[in-house]
């Protein structure tokens, strides 16, 4: 067994039920249905940072002119997302894009592990669409102050930057618009609980996004 | 449950730090600031039911022109919010309206435990503000299909519905029913992720509360003051 196979990051993984109201299967049982009317050129995949950004009218704004499905669930880590892909979200679309932003919920794991997770579930976007183009996101700094978290993220980006570097189907955005203060500290004002974007943080994080999306969608054969 | 056993949702009790990063004291030490800084007429206060109305289109629409703060923090149950009220977030403000929504997170606790906790949190802010009145949001039915939190959480509205009036001057307001449809679904056009509202499932919310806060505040809908925040 390779030391890959053993990381609980990269294994797809239920997220259990423990609420019980079963409201993670349900979103990805309508995900699932979802992409067998619908044929979007782009995908958001991801956790509440994906989800969140769906509820806001930047999405119709910037996202849905482009043909976007959004398959964000709040809450999620790697091995969720890796099990959610293996599992029928991606078995009827064939988009040209995949926007995937998650890992700031593997709490669990280290930075290696996390970039692991993130690299799987680019494998599988890899294996069940060959001719689409994975942009990972960069994780976000959060926290109000400095702290382990930030560091962990910010870790967690340069792995997965050297990472996607060689493959020619998959590439790194940094969509940090310098939510960092010169005094270490983030506002509210971007993130209302310092960890999840407001309006106007997603305004800073979606118009750079939007720009890169348009360039991919255009110029198919650049990387 | 007699009188005499402790209530574990009415024992206050700060979120513990498990992520690492702090969030959840950091929204607590700004939102007792804001106490020092504002004068709402208004406060609503819960968990990430609360938080998120902020940020849609209706807070600044109808709730932040009645001069209201927002203390939401996603997560919180009914013992962190007892707590919060507890440590500095009434200190220094006269709201004339307290609006609170909580209980859906008290995941370990019963219905009558969880009611007796929104009912504690109620008694503490009418004591505390001797002439506020306190708008209790009934909880909302959660899941896609019918299941036992359903159930639960309307169990709490019914002991609530019964039991705040003795409090003299909170109500409950319940649109649970708004949101099943006949066939028992609940529609993510309504909760994005069959708990979270959408911005139109806010609108089915916004309306009967906006009209009760304007009746208990005696102003009418054209002699709306300018934001607070
Ligand atoms: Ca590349």
């Amino acid at each position: 067994m390779s030391a890959e196979d053993s990381n609980p990051a990269a294994t797809p993984t239920l997220r259990e039920d423990i609420e019980g109201d079963a409201r993670w299967m349900s979103l990805h049982n309508r995900f699932v249905s979802d992409s067998k009317d619908k044929e979007p050129d782009v995908l958001f995949v991801g956790d509440s940072l994906i989800q969140l950004l769906h509820q806001f009218g930047i999405w119709r704004q910037l996202f849905s002119p482009l043909h976007a499905l959004n398959f964000g669930v709040g809450g999620d880590a790697t091995q969720h997302v890796l099990w959610r892909l293996s599992n029928g979200e991606l078995d009827n679309i064939s988009p040209k894009v995949v926007v995937l932003w998650v890992g700031t919920f593997n709490y669990a794991h280290t930075p290696e592990q996390i970039c692991g997770g993130i690299m799987a579930i680019v494998q599988v976007i890899k294996n069940k669409l060959p001719n689409s183009r994975t942009v990972v996101l960069g994780l976000l700094p959060r926290g109000k102050s400095p702290n382990l978290r930030r560091e962990r993220n910010a870790a967690v980006n340069q792995l997965v930057q050297e990472a996607v570097t060689s493959l020619p189907h998959a590439s790194f955005l940094n969509v940090d618009p310098g939510f960092v203060h010169s005094n270490g500290s983030i506002s509210h004002q971007d993130m209302y609980d310092y960890l999840h974007l407001t309006p106007q943080g997603f305004q800073a994080v979606c118009d750079p996004l939007h720009a890169h999306l348009k360039t991919m969608l255009e110029k198919p054969a650049e990387n | 449950m007699s009188g005499d056993e402790v209530n574990p949702a009415a024992v206050a009790k700060p979120v513990e730090d498990a992520q690492g990063d702090d969030r959840w004291m950091s929204q607590h030490i700004r939102f007792v600031q804001e106490c020092k800084d504002a004068e709402p007429d208004v406060l609503f206060v819960g968990d990430s039911m609360i938080q998120l109305m902020k940020q849609y289109e209706v807070w600044r629409e109808l709730f932040s022109p009645l001069h209201a703060l927002n203390f939401g923090i996603g997560g919180d149950n009914t013992c962190n919010v007892l707590w919060r009220l507890q440590n500095g977030e009434l200190d220094n403000i006269r709201p004339k309206v307290v609006v609170l929504w909580v209980g859906t997170n008290n995941h370990q606790h019963t219905a009558e435990q969880v009611a007796g906790g929104v009912h504690a949190i109620a008694q503490l802010l009418t004591s505390r503000l001797p002439k506020a009145k306190i708008v209790v949001l009934g909880l909302l039915p959660r899941g896609e299909r019918p299941n036992p939190l359903r159930e639960k959480n309307a169990a709490v509205n019914e002991i609530l519905c019964d039991s705040l009036p003795r409090l003299g001057r909170a109500q409950l307001l319940d649109v649970s029913r708004e949101f099943v449809h006949s066939d028992g679904a609940i529609s993510p056009q309504d909760m994005f992720d069959f708990l979270h509202l959408t911005p139109t499932g806010y609108r089915t919310l916004s309306k009967p509360l906006s009209d009760l806060l304007l009746q208990i505040l005696e102003e009418k809908p054209g002699e709306r003051r300018a934001p607070l925040v």
